[in-house]
């Protein structure tokens, strides 16, 4: 029995002395979204063509339902691509490109015309059937490209960055049609993506990559809630991080030299004169105000509201420290309005289980 | 002023044009005005000389035959620049285009220097080489701009469905390229119809049409040249606008394509 569909085992992968993967194992489980995310550069796509057949990594293994297909050609492997800017063939219409991995199959033409009608029907395009492949939107084509990937009946389909040359409002219907796809057909997705809200939305697991390298791996909130590395806490939403040492440290909890002063936080197994960084997410803490330079109790931190950003539904209050570090503090917008000006005396206020330690 | 000029400029580009067509089917053999009577005589007397009929044949054959050489040769170089990145690519079009510099006289002296050298008897096949050496660049040059905007997942995207490499040729590169291929199909055939230099080097006991026009000329004033050129002149004509209306369609499309 394989639980994992995908199984990439020891991947490494260079150009000449240009090294695009270092050593990465993957596992993918049977039926899941899984997003390789990360910025240009770090990997994601040569590790996805690897796993399609465009390229053969320098080293290492790809099983892909229970077979080696390392040296495979991309034709005869069970997996469908969804290409970042769709590569329809403009020489036929949009049922043609449907039928295209069909029609090499040399299945009979009742069973071809049954399949793509079902699969045009599955993403919406029955009443486009006919039409050419420069007579259709963005969206349309972004719908098309996976339609003529999902009737091959892929055991893992591969997305590459569909979503990028779409405008934002498609975007999140796009979003939405490929959960409902996935619902649909129960398929197993690989997703490539450089945007982390695309990755959160869309992911059971997310893979967030650097230099070549797996960093992290983890379901979004895991990514979002936990991040272990200073990179993988950066690149998933706003955070303040601060830069520091740890003092002391027992197993239940350590006090840490930062900028703003000395905090204590619930984090077991640091060493005692290690440099560490902290993340504290802008909505985990709140303002108070306060008399000037003095907190209000422990757990604060005493500053100068800088400057405020009114985002709709959110407030985010930049707030100076005495020390110069800038923190920034979310709020959700109240019936009273923004409560605090330019130059107010706040007190920041934070819940120690909110702060995150981050290794290096 | 700019625009007597530019009269004038029309007029002698023209007027030898419109002279010959006039005087192709003035019914009397002396070049002067007025002309009296219209008539095709010069045609007739034309199309009873065999050694006219042979060399238009000569000249048709020839072009076929090139132009079919020239578009495979021209073709599988073009895929192979779909394939080509960056600074090779570049390398390989300059590579490519360079011979086009080469004066005629340079190509048609070595090519019987090679000829002469490997036992190659001068025949229409050595005039059908020195065709596809002149014309293969321009070919691969047409080509270029459609192959520029050829999107290489293309064919990535027809392997992963399940095409071999032989199939995705097949049923998408070659079907997109197509029209280009056509276009400049038909603009092959036209410089072989037109070439002069290099096939009086390389040819044997055959002529072809520019070289019996060119020995008229040398012999006699016969009229029948007017009608000779003439008729070189409307093929011509007729392969271009073929070539032209083709690549048009071609751009168009292109055009259309990108847009949405």
């Amino acid at each position: 029995m394989h639980h994992n569909i995908v199984e990439l085992k020891h991947i490494s992968k260079s150009w000449g002395s240009v090294k695009a993967l270092t050593t990465v194992n993957l596992d993918v489980r049977k039926g899941e979204i899984l997003t390789l995310l990360g910025p240009s550069g770090c990997g994601k796509s040569t590790l996805m063509r690897i796993t399609a057949g465009f390229e053969t990594p320098t080293s290492g293994t790809v099983v892909i339902a229970g077979q080696d297909v390392t040296r495979m050609p991309p034709e005869k492997r069970p997996v469908n691509m969804v290409f970042q800017r769709y590569a329809l063939f403009p020489h036929l219409d949009v049922f043609d490109n449907v039928a295209f991995g069909l029609r090499l199959k040399g299945l009979p033409k009742a069973e071809i015309n049954a399949q793509v009608s079902a699969m045009l029907k599955l993403v919406q395009l029955e009443s486009l059937s006919g039409r050419w492949i420069n007579e259709i939107s963005g969206g349309e084509s972004q719908r098309v490209a996976l339609a003529r990937a999902l009737v091959n009946r892929p055991s893992v389909l591969l997305l590459d960055e569909p979503l990028a040359a779409l405008d934002l409002k498609i975007r999140h219907i796009m979003l939405e049609e490929l959960k409902r796809i996935h619902t649909e057909t129960g398929t197993t997705f690989i997703y490539v993506t450089h945007d982390q809200d695309e990755a959160m939305i869309l992911s059971d697991r997310v893979v967030l990559m650097n230099k070549g390298a797996i960093e992290q791996i983890g379901t979004p909130d895991e990514m979002y809630g936990a991040p272990k590395t200073l990179f993988c806490a950066k690149f998933f939403g706003e955070t303040n991080i601060l830069g520091g040492h740890v003092k002391s440290a027992d197993a239940r909890g350590a006090v840490l030299n930062l900028p703003i002063g000395e905090i204590e936080a619930p984090v077991g197994g640091l060493r005692s004169g290690s440099d560490v960084h902290v993340s504290l997410r802008p909505e985990a803490a709140s303002l108070r105000e306060s008399r000037a330079g003095k907190p209000n109790g422990p757990d604060a931190v005493p500053g100068i509201v800088e400057d405020v950003v009114f985002i709709g539904s959110r407030v985010v209050y930049k707030v100076r420290h005495a020390s110069g570090t800038v923190l920034k503090c979310q709020e959700p917008r109240t019936a009273a309005g923004i409560r605090f000006g330019v130059g107010s005396h706040v007190s920041l206020q934070y819940d120690p289980a909110a702060i995150v330690v981050l290794s290096g | 002023m700019l625009r007597a000029y530019l009269c004038a400029y029309l007029f002698f580009l023209f007027a030898p044009i419109a002279m010959i067509v006039l005087f192709s089917f003035n019914d009397s053999p002396a070049l002067t005005f007025p002309i009296e009577a219209y008539s095709l005589r010069w045609y007739e007397t034309l199309l009873s000389k065999p050694d006219f009929v042979a060399s238009l044949v000569n000249s048709l054959k020839v072009g076929i035959y090139t132009s079919i050489v020239t578009t495979i040769l021209g073709t599988l170089a073009a895929l192979a620049l779909i394939r080509m990145k960056g600074r090779y690519r570049q390398f390989f079009e300059w590579l490519n285009f360079a011979p086009v510099g080469l004066p005629g006289l340079f190509l048609g002296i070595s090519l019987v220097t090679l000829f002469g050298l490997i036992g190659l008897q001068r025949s229409l096949l050595t005039v059908t080489i020195g065709h596809v050496l002149f014309t293969l660049p321009f070919f691969v040059e047409a080509m270029r701009s459609r192959v520029n905007y050829f999107d290489p997942s293309l064919e990535e995207a027809a392997r992963d469905l399940g095409a071999t490499q032989f199939q995705a040729y097949r049923r998408v590169t070659i079907p997109i390229l197509l029209p280009t291929i056509v276009g400049s199909a038909i603009l092959t055939f036209s410089l072989s119809f037109d070439e002069l230099i290099i096939t009086v080097f390389v040819s044997g006991n055959d002529t072809t049409l520019p070289m019996f026009i060119w020995s008229m000329m040398r012999r006699t004033v016969d009229p029948s040249i007017n009608a000779a050129s003439v008729m070189a002149l409307v093929l011509s004509i007729l392969v271009m606008a073929a070539g032209g209306a083709s690549l048009w369609f071609q751009r168009r499309w292109a055009v259309a394509a990108r847009h949405e």
